[in-house]
C-alpha cells in the first residue's frame, strides 16, 4: 500500500487543555487542530462532516469527570460519541475513528502524543471504505 | 385543448402509495383531470415511453415524480421527464429523501442479490442465476435496467423544483400544490410545500410534557403500550416528532403511534438523522459510561430508525457532497 | 503570566438589572467572588509558575478592596449564602482568599505606588479603621487630597482586638502600612478629633471640605443588672474586654499571665469568645457566663459563631449558658466570687430586656473577671459636635451617610451601627460616593440602595462535598499562632474549581480576561423554527431556556442573565432554531474541514 497519510481531525475544551501553554498560538500551527469552549458544543453533523470533508477519524479531548466548566457538557459528548458509534457501525464506518479522552491538561503537552497514537491506530484501520 | 398544462405523474421506485394519495384526492381529482392534460401516468393511464420522447423540451408544465432512483430505468426517465418538463415535484419521502427505500443503502448490492434470488428462505434457484442487464436468447437481446450500488434521491440527479414529502404525503398537501401549479402562485425554486416548523408546533402531546424530560430507559411501540395523554420522548419511546416537518394532521400520533420522521428534517436542518441523535443524546440521564452504554445498547438499529426516510439525502449517505436545503 | 485585561470586553459591568451570585450580594462590597475563583481555578499547580498569576489576582482584588488580606483571615459572610451549602457544602471561599493574601501580603510591600493625581479638595478622615481606610482609600483614587486622623499610635481601629491565633499580625500591618502608601494619605497619629482644641470646626479652618467621620466604637459597655451597673467595688482583678484585647496586641501580656487564675469572661459574643479564648492561651481556667441559651433556634441563642464555640469547647474552656451577673463579691481588694441567676429570657417585645429567677442563683469562683457584653460610641464626643438628637441618637441619611444636622458631615462604621469589617468598609465607600457627590454639587438623592436578586445554583450530575478544614489538635493550640491550616495551592485550585458560577457572565468575565474566548457569544432564537419541543429546557442546567406561550405557539427563549454561552441547547435543539451569535467556532471548522 502507497504512503497512507491519515486525516485526523482533533476538538479539545480549552477549559480542561491548554490554557496555560506557553505558546498561545500553537493551535492555529498544528493541523486540524481546533480548540473549543466545551466538549459539549461539539454537534453529531461537526464529526460526520469531517468524516465526508476527507478527515479518516476525529478525536475529542474532553474535560475530566465532574470538571466540566459548565456542569455537563464532557457527559453530553460522551453520550454523543457512544451513541454515535452504534450508528456509524450501520454505515460501515469503523467506530474506533471517533475516539475521546476526558482528561485535564492545562498546558497541553499531552495533545500531540494523544494525536500521534490515534494516527498509528488510523493507519491499521486504513482509509474509510464507504465513503 | 392545446391551451391545457400537461402533467406527467410517475413512479421510480416506489410503492405506490403516493399515486394512492393522489387518487384519495376522490372529486378533487376529477376537478383537476379536467383542468390539465395528463400525459403519463402509468398506475392508472396507458400512455407510452415514446409519446414522452415526441414532445418538445420543456412542453410539460408539471411533472410529479414519486419513488427513489434504483436503478438506470429510474435515472432515465427521470432525466427525461427534467427534459421535458418545466417544473418538477419530487412527491414523497422516496423522492425527496430516499424514503424507506434509501435503508438499502446500509447494504450492498451483492448481499441484496444473494438474499433475494439465492438465501432467502421462500426460494428456488438452485443454479443460483441472478438477472442479468444482457441476455441473448435466440439471436436477440433482451436488456434489463442495471440495478445500481447505492440508492438515490431525487435531487442527487436531477435538478427538483419543488418537494412535497410523507410517506404518504397527505392528499390535502398535494391538491394544494397542484392547484397553485395551476393557478401560477409558486414559492421560490426549491420549496418544500408543507409548514416550515417541527411537528411539536402542532402536535397535541406537546403540552403534556413534563418540564423536564429525562430517559433512563428506551422503551419499543411494540412492547409498550404508550400512554395516550403523554409525549412520547418523556416515556422513552423514540419520537422523531421533533426533528420532522409537520403537515401530516399527526396521523400517527393519534392512532398512539410515534412520529415515523417521513416529513424529512424541517427547513435549515441539512440531515435529520444526526441532528436527531443530539438531541436525544442529551435527554439520556446517565452519568457513568456502563450507564451510558447499557441505555445506548438497548437501542436496536439507532441508524435505521434515525434514517428511516432521509439516509441518501444525508450527510454520510448521500455520494456527493452535501447542498443545504431551501431555508 | 496572563495577559489579563481588566477593561474593555473583559471588565465587569455593574450588576444590571440587579442579578448577582448570592455570596456576592451577601458581601457587603460586592467583591468579584466568582471572577476571582474562576481566576484561581485556572493557575497551573507548581507554585512558582502560579506566582504572577496570584499576585494578578490579588491585584485585581486589591483595586476595589486594599484590605482584602485581612479578610481571607477574619471574613467569609459570603459562605454563608453560598448555593453549594445545600449541595455539599460552602465553597470555601475565605481559606481561597487567604491563599491568595499568603502570597500577596509579601508581595504588598513592593507593589508601586498609585501614581495619583490629588488635584481636587482636601478631607478628612477621622478614624483609622477599616470604614476610614476604605474612604480615605476610594477618594485618594478619585483625586481628593485625603488626610486620617487617627486617636492612637496606629491604624486599623477594631482589626487589632482580633487575636492572633486568627489573625497574625504581618498580615494586618502590612495591609494597612501599604494601603496607606501606596494610596499616598497623609495619617495624623494621636490626633483624636472631638477632644481639646482638635474640633470639627477647627478642621474647617485649616481647609477641610468634607469629612468622614468612623471613629469606631472605643466605650467597652458596662456590666447592668436589672437597669442598674454592676458595682465593682474597685476591687482589681476586673477589665474590660476590649481593653484586654488591645493589650493583647500590644504585646504587653506575657505568656502565662493567667497561669493558675480562673478567669470568668462575661457575655456571649464573639468577642467575648475571643476574650476567653486568648486567655485560656494565656494559662487561665476559662470559664464564659452568658445570657443567652445554647439552642440555636431560639430567640434567646447565643451569638457567637459556631465555630468559636466549638473552638472554645475543644480548648477546655467551660461555658454557663443562661446566666446573669448579679452581684460581684471580694475580699481584701481582690475578686472572689460572683453570683448569677438564672436568665429566663433575654429578649422580648420591647426588645433586650433579661428576665431573671433569682431563687436560682449560683456562686462563681473567680480570680479575674473580663467583661464583654458590648461596645459603644465616644457619646460625648458627638454630642460636643452637635450630631446627636434629643433622644442621644446619631443624625444620619442612613443611605448616603450624610450628617442631617451639618451636611459637610459624613458618618459610618461601627459608629453608626455595629457590624462586621465589610460592613464598616462598605460605609467608607458609600461616604466617599457621597462626599464626591456633595463637593461636585451632584444630587446626593440619585444614591439608592441596590436591590439584588440571587441567581440559583446550576444543575449538574454530582456535586462535591466541601473539604474538612485542619486545625491543629486543642491541646497543641495554646499559643497565639494561627492554628488554621490554610490551602495548599492544589487544594486551592480544586476548591476553586468547585464552584460553579451561578452568577451572571456580566458579573463575571473570567473566561474573557484570560483569553479562553475572545467576546461573551449569544444564544439566539429563530422563532420562526422554533417548534416549542422543550429539548433546549431539559438540556440547560441554568434555566436559561425557557419556553413560553406566543399566541397558539409554544416558543423557546433565552434569560440573557443565566445564560452562559455554553452552546448546550444549540446542539440539541432539533430544528436547528439556535445559534450562537459572536462565537467563531462554525468559521475554524469550516477553514479546516476545506483544508482536508
Amino acid at each position: 500500500m502507497a504512503e497512507y497519510n491519515p486525516k485526523l481531525v482533533c476538538f479539545s475544551c480549552k477549559f480542561g487543555w491548554d490554557y496555560l501553554s506557553e505558546e498561545p498560538g500553537r493551535a492555529s500551527r498544528i493541523a486540524n487542530w481546533i480548540p473549543v469552549v466545551c466538549s459539549g458544543k461539539i454537534d453529531t453533523s461537526h464529526i460526520l462532516k469531517a468524516f465526508r470533508s476527507g478527515a479518516d477519524g476525529v478525536l475529542i479531548l474532553g474535560c475530566s469527570e465532574g470538571h466540566c466548566h459548565y456542569q455537563d457538557g464532557n457527559i453530553q459528548t460522551k453520550k454523543k460519541v457512544l451513541l454515535l458509534r452504534k450508528v456509524l457501525e450501520t454505515f460501515g464506518i469503523e467506530p474506533q475513528r471517533v475516539e475521546m479522552k476526558f482528561s485535564l491538561d492545562p498546558e497541553g503537552k499531552g495533545i500531540p502524543a494523544l494525536i500521534t497514537k490515534m494516527g498509528k491506530n488510523l493507519i491499521k484501520l486504513g482509509p474509510i471504505k464507504r465513503l | 385543448m392545446a391551451d391545457k398544462p400537461k402533467v406527467a405523474i410517475y413512479w421510480l421506485s416506489a410503492c405506490a402509495g403516493c399515486d394512492e394519495s393522489i387518487v384519495d384526492l376522490n372529486e378533487t381529482l376529477l376537478e383537476v383531470a379536467q383542468a390539465v392534460d395528463i400525459v403519463l401516468w402509468p398506475v392508472a393511464m396507458d400512455f407510452k415511453y415514446s409519446h414522452i420522447e415526441s414532445l418538445k423540451d420543456e412542453e410539460i408544465t408539471l411533472s410529479i415524480l414519486s419513488g427513489a432512483v434504483r436503478n438506470s430505468d429510474h435515472e432515465e426517465i427521470a432525466k427525461l421527464l427534467r427534459k421535458k418538463s418545466k417544473l418538477v415535484l419530487a412527491l414523497g419521502a422516496c423522492a425527496c429523501f430516499g424514503g424507506t427505500a434509501g435503508l438499502a443503502n446500509f447494504t450492498s448490492k451483492k448481499d441484496i442479490f444473494n438474499w433475494v434470488y439465492r438465501d432467502a428462505p421462500t426460494v428456488v434457484n438452485p443454479e443460483t442465476k441472478f438477472p442479468q442487464t444482457e441476455t441473448r436468447i435466440n439471436g436477440n437481446v433482451l436488456t434489463l435496467p442495471e440495478f445500481y450500488e447505492h440508492v438515490y434521491c431525487l435531487d442527487l440527479l436531477i435538478d427538483v423544483d419543488f418537494y412535497l414529502p410523507g410517506c404518504p404525503p397527505p392528499p390535502g398537501l398535494i391538491a394544494s400544490a397542484v392547484k397553485a401549479v395551476i393557478a401560477g402562485d409558486l414559492p421560490p425554486k426549491g420549496s418544500t410545500l408543507a409548514p416550515r416548523t417541527a411537528l411539536c408546533d402542532t402536535c397535541p402531546r406537546n403540552r403534556l410534557k413534563p418540564h423536564r424530560i429525562e430517559i433512563k430507559q428506551f422503551k419499543r411501540i411494540h412492547e409498550w403500550e404508550a400512554d395516550p395523554n403523554t409525549c412520547f420522548l418523556a416515556e422513552g419511546i423514540l419520537c422523531l416528532g421533533p426533528v420532522t416537518r409537520t403537515g401530516c394532521g399527526e396521523s400517527c400520533i393519534q392512532t398512539n403511534l410515534p412520529c415515523r420522521g417521513c416529513f424529512g428534517p424541517p427547513p435549515g436542518v441539512v440531515g435529520a438523522g444526526p441532528k436527531y441523535l443530539s438531541a436525544v443524546a442529551s435527554l439520556i440521564k446517565a452519568e457513568k459510561d456502563e450507564e451510558i452504554q447499557e441505555i445506548i445498547d438497548s437501542l436496536v438499529d439507532p441508524a435505521g430508525y434515525f434514517y428511516r426516510f432521509t439516509q441518501p439525502s444525508s450527510i454520510l449517505g448521500r455520494k456527493k457532497p452535501w447542498k443545504e436545503m431551501e431555508e | 503570566m496572563w495577559k489579563s485585561i481588566h477593561q474593555g470586553l473583559a471588565g465587569v459591568e455593574p450588576a444590571v438589572k440587579q442579578f448577582l451570585p448570592p455570596c456576592q450580594m451577601q458581601c457587603p462590597i460586592n467583591e468579584d467572588i466568582q471572577r476571582t475563583n474562576i481566576l484561581i481555578s485556572l493557575l497551573p499547580d507548581d507554585l512558582e509558575l502560579a506566582r504572577d498569576g496570584i499576585i494578578q489576582i490579588g491585584d485585581y482584588l486589591f483595586e476595589k478592596n486594599p484590605l482584602f488580606t485581612v479578610c481571607g483571615y477574619v471574613c467569609g459572610l459570603c459562605e454563608l449564602e453560598c448555593n453549594y451549602q445545600a449541595k455539599g457544602g460552602a465553597i470555601r471561599r475565605r481559606l481561597l482568599k487567604r491563599f491568595i493574601s499568603d502570597t500577596y501580603t509579601v508581595y504588598l510591600n513592593q507593589k508601586e505606588e498609585f501614581n495619583l493625581i490629588k488635584q481636587k479638595e482636601n478631607v478628612a478622615v477621622v478614624g483609622g479603621g477599616p470604614g476610614g481606610l476604605m474612604c480615605a482609600f476610594d477618594l485618594s483614587k478619585r483625586g481628593y487630597r485625603v488626610t486620617l486622623f487617627e486617636a492612637s499610635d496606629r491604624l486599623g481601629g477594631a482589626l487589632w482586638l482580633i487575636p492572633r491565633y486568627r489573625l497574625p499580625e504581618k498580615v494586618l500591618t502590612s495591609a494597612i502600612d501599604n494601603l496607606v502608601r501606596i494610596a499616598g494619605i497623609d495619617v495624623k497619629y494621636n490626633a483624636n478629633v472631638g477632644e481639646g482644641k482638635l474640633t470639627l470646626e477647627k478642621l474647617r479652618n485649616e481647609g477641610y471640605k468634607a469629612v468622614f467621620i468612623a471613629k469606631g466604637t472605643p466605650a467597652p459597655r458596662t456590666l447592668t443588672f436589672g437597669r442598674e451597673k454592676v458595682e465593682d467595688q474597685s476591687l482589681s482583678g476586673i477589665m474590660y474586654g476590649t481593653t484586654f484585647l488591645y493589650e493583647v496586641s500590644h504585646g504587653e501580656i506575657r505568656p502565662n499571665y493567667f497561669v493558675g487564675k480562673k478567669v470568668l469572661v462575661i457575655g456571649g459574643g464573639n468577642v467575648a469568645f475571643d476574650v476567653a479564648r486568648s486567655a485560656r492561651r494565656l494559662g487561665g481556667e476559662t470559664t464564659i457566663i452568658c445570657l443567652e441559651c445554647e439552642d440555636k433556634k431560639s430567640k434567646d441563642h447565643i451569638p457567637a459563631d459556631w465555630e468559636e464555640i466549638r473552638g472554645a469547647w475543644e480548648e477546655g474552656i467551660h461555658i454557663l449558658y443562661s446566666r446573669g451577673v448579679s452581684k460581684i463579691l471580694g475580699e481584701s481588694g481582690r475578686i472572689q466570687k460572683i453570683e448569677c441567676p438564672r436568665c429566663t429570657s433575654v429578649f422580648d417585645e420591647t426588645g433586650f430586656n433579661p428576665q431573671f429567677d433569682l431563687s436560682d442563683t449560683i456562686p462563681v469562683e473567680g480570680d479575674i473577671v473580663i467583661i464583654t457584653v458590648g461596645q459603644g460610641a465616644d457619646r460625648a464626643a458627638l454630642q460636643a459636635e452637635d450630631l446627636l438628637d434629643e433622644k442621644g441618637a446619631l443624625v444620619v441619611d442612613p443611605v448616603t451617610l450624610q450628617s442631617l444636622k451639618k451636611e459637610w458631615i459624613f458618618l459610618g462604621g461601627d459608629l453608626r451601627r455595629i457590624g462586621f469589617m465589610a460592613d464598616a468598609q462598605k460605609d467608607g465607600l458609600i461616604a466617599a460616593e457621597s462626599i464626591e457627590r456633595y463637593l461636585r454639587g451632584l444630587s446626593l438623592k440619585e444614591i439608592s440602595p441596590r436591590l439584588y436578586e440571587a441567581q440559583d445554583i446550576p444543575r449538574r450530575s454530582h456535586y462535591l462535598t466541601e473539604p474538612e478544614v485542619l486545625w491543629i489538635p486543642p491541646e497543641k493550640r495554646m499559643h497565639f499562632q494561627i492554628f488554621e491550616r490554610g490551602f495548599t495551592l492544589p487544594e486551592a485550585i480544586d476548591e476553586a474549581k468547585r464552584c460553579l458560577s451561578c452568577g451572571p457572565c456580566i458579573s463575571c468575565k473570567a473566561c474573557l480576561s484570560i483569553g479562553i474566548q475572545e467576546s461573551l457569544p449569544t444564544v439566539e432564537v429563530n422563532k420562526d423554527r422554533c417548534c416549542g419541543c422543550g429539548i433546549c429546557v431539559s438540556v440547560c442546567n441554568y434555566d436559561a431556556a425557557q419556553l413560553k406561550d406566543v399566541e397558539i405557539r409554544r416558543i423557546s427563549f433565552t434569560d440573557t442573565f443565566k445564560c452562559k454561552s455554553c452552546g448546550m441547547c444549540v446542539v440539541a435543539c432539533p430544528s436547528e432554531a439556535r445559534k450562537l451569535v459572536g462565537d467563531n467556532m462554525e468559521n475554524r471548522i469550516n477553514a479546516v474541514y476545506a483544508s482536508l
